[in-house]
């Protein structure tokens, strides 16, 4: 969630794209939808999904179940691999991301033992992030997102048990065994906190829709999706198999990363902020971060100016990381290495939380704060006092169309 | 043309599938997960004969007893579905499912359905 501009961008190359799985540069997709299967295409080997693909059986489509089935199977699962590999790998992407969906949606149609929301939002991610026309905006993702949460919300509001709470009152306690929702139900009037539960899902799920497909709002739809997706697995504390994972990459396709590398300020005389430094250069496979040491006479120890923002020190540090592309290699990494059974539910909300608490915007936001002062007496004292002015002036400047971590793309 | 036709076609699909939902008790490709659980314990009768668990399992692809976090209908299409087909080749079996909606009174669903005149 770092980038938001009117038409994503691919950034330019003078190779072809690299083996490098690390590389995001060079292929046929902006480096946000790359992001995207990239990421969905790793969750997918890691939690070794090809091992259910189906063979047919009870399918949806008449006449499929015609076809022999290990045959059927078997070809459902050399195509995944070699299109799931070739997306890690950044080989034909375009292609291999709609032959991946396609793969999948035959196996959501072909098998009612096979299908489920998650395979089938997860197969049409693949499938219309294949289809992208460049240069355009990825609507059909954006689209995509929307007449999920409208399906979701408005099924839910026509239900009497998500009206009376019936239904969280059963899952929380029957199924999940939410020590914290029983401990607080406990003390409240009864079906109270289960109807304040399903009210607070069906009005989340019902309001991202308007604001999906409201540009001016969409930053508070990603905001909310992440959060939501976010909130739902730190309940469970589970992914529901691929939905977590497809519903949070599709906040990608609302953002776009900056067409040219971006030149990042630093603290040439701070032997921390250079040790930092190193490590988030190493981190940078594709160069997108061009270091430049600056006196400490500046007064920031991070300035980066992306567009008509400039993010300093603590702020800066977050963009970095946000547009890293590799960040969100490692989070998706973190959360599907682990099998998801209810031994491990501990561990992923333990990441989750971690991720939203280090890359919202609050935290960068306060350490600034808190620690700006610091910095403002330290320099005060070595630098003389017309550094304080221009440390309380580097901050932020916010935009009157976005919010102040929502800038444009533009180099 | 086709990068615009194929994604408005599933759009389309989507949103009928998600009105088609109102009418029917099934939730196919309506965007529903996680909005009914259902809890169940299956028994049948396949020519006379009781299934063991294992069996169950083999023959409808699901749990004796179980969950399913969509529909019960959902569950009810597979048995029934499995054994329309089985019918062909001679199998006679009955099913008694046994089921809860969000932990509400206990319901049951029969197949061969109830002689109704």
């Amino acid at each position: 969630m770092a980038l938001a501009s009117p038409i994503p961008t691919v950034i330019s190359a003078p190779a072809g794209p690299s083996w490098n799985p690390l590389s995001f540069r060079g292929a046929e997709l902006p480096t946000e939808l790359l992001i995207l299967v990239k990421v969905l295409a790793l969750v997918v080997l890691l939690v070794n999904h090809v091992r259910i693909l189906p063979d047919p059986w009870l399918p949806f489509v008449p006449g499929v179940d015609r076809i022999p089935p290990i045959l059927f199977q078997r070809t459902l699962q050399t195509v995944f691999v070699t299109c799931a590999l070739a997306l890690v790998f950044n080989r034909r992407v375009k292609l291999a991301s709609l032959i991946l969906g396609a793969t999948m949606l035959i196996g959501v149609v072909s098998s009612k033992a096979y299908y489920g929301n998650n395979k089938t939002l997860c197969a049409l991610m693949f499938f219309l992030s294949g289809l992208y026309v460049p240069g355009r905006k990825p609507w059909m993702l954006q689209w995509q997102l929307g007449i999920t949460y409208f399906g979701a919300g408005l099924n839910k509001l026509l239900d009497a048990d998500w009206h009376s709470g019936i239904f969280f009152e059963n899952w929380a306690v029957n199924r999940l065994h939410q020590p914290w929702y029983i401990t607080l139900n406990s003390v409240l009037p009864p079906r109270v906190l289960a109807r304040i539960m399903c009210w607070i899902t069906i009005v989340t799920e019902l309001a991202v829709v308007p604001a999906i497909f409201t540009q001016r709002l969409q930053y508070w739809a990603v905001c909310a999706n992440i959060l939501f997706q976010s909130g739902l697995l730190l309940f469970t504390g589970t992914t529901f198999t691929l939905f977590f994972y497809s519903m949070t990459a599709a906040s990608l396709a609302f953002v776009a990363w900056p067409a040219a590398p971006v030149t990042v300020g630093y603290d040439l005389d701070s032997s921390f902020v250079n040790q930092v430094r190193r490590v988030l250069q190493f981190c940078d496979a594709d160069r997108r971060f061009c270091w430049t040491p600056h006196s400490r006479d500046m007064g920031e120890w991070f300035h980066l100016p992306i567009g008509n923002r400039v993010y300093t020190n603590f702020r800066a540090l977050r963009m970095i990381v946000l547009l890293n592309p590799i960040t969100y290699l490692a989070i998706a990494t973190l959360i599907a290495a682990v099998p998801d059974v209810p031994a491990s539910a501990a561990y992923r909300r333990v990441v989750v939380a971690a991720c939203l608490f280090l890359l919202m915007p609050p935290l960068a936001s306060i350490a600034d704060r808190i620690l700006g002062h610091r910095q403002t007496v330290r320099i005060t004292v070595t630098g003389g006092g017309n550094w304080v002015t221009q440390i309380q002036a580097a901050s932020v400047r916010p935009s009157t169309a976005h919010p102040p971590d929502w800038p444009t793309g533009e180099p | 043309m086709l990068r615009t036709a194929i994604p408005v076609a599933l759009f389309v699909f989507q949103l009928g599938a998600i009105v088609y939902a109102r009418f029917v008790p099934t939730r196919y490709f309506c965007w529903a997960p996680y909005d009914t659980q259902t809890d169940y314990v299956a028994t049948a009768t396949v020519n006379g004969k009781m299934l063991t668990g294992a069996e169950f399992r083999q023959r409808y692809r699901r749990p004796q007893r179980g969950f399913d976090n969509r529909s019960p209908q959902h569950v009810f299409d597979m048995l029934e579905q499995v054994e329309q087909k089985r019918s062909r080749f001679g199998d006679a079996a009955t099913i008694v499912v046994k089921y809860r909606v969000n932990g509400k009174e206990l319901r049951e669903w029969h197949w061969p359905p109830p002689f109704q005149p």
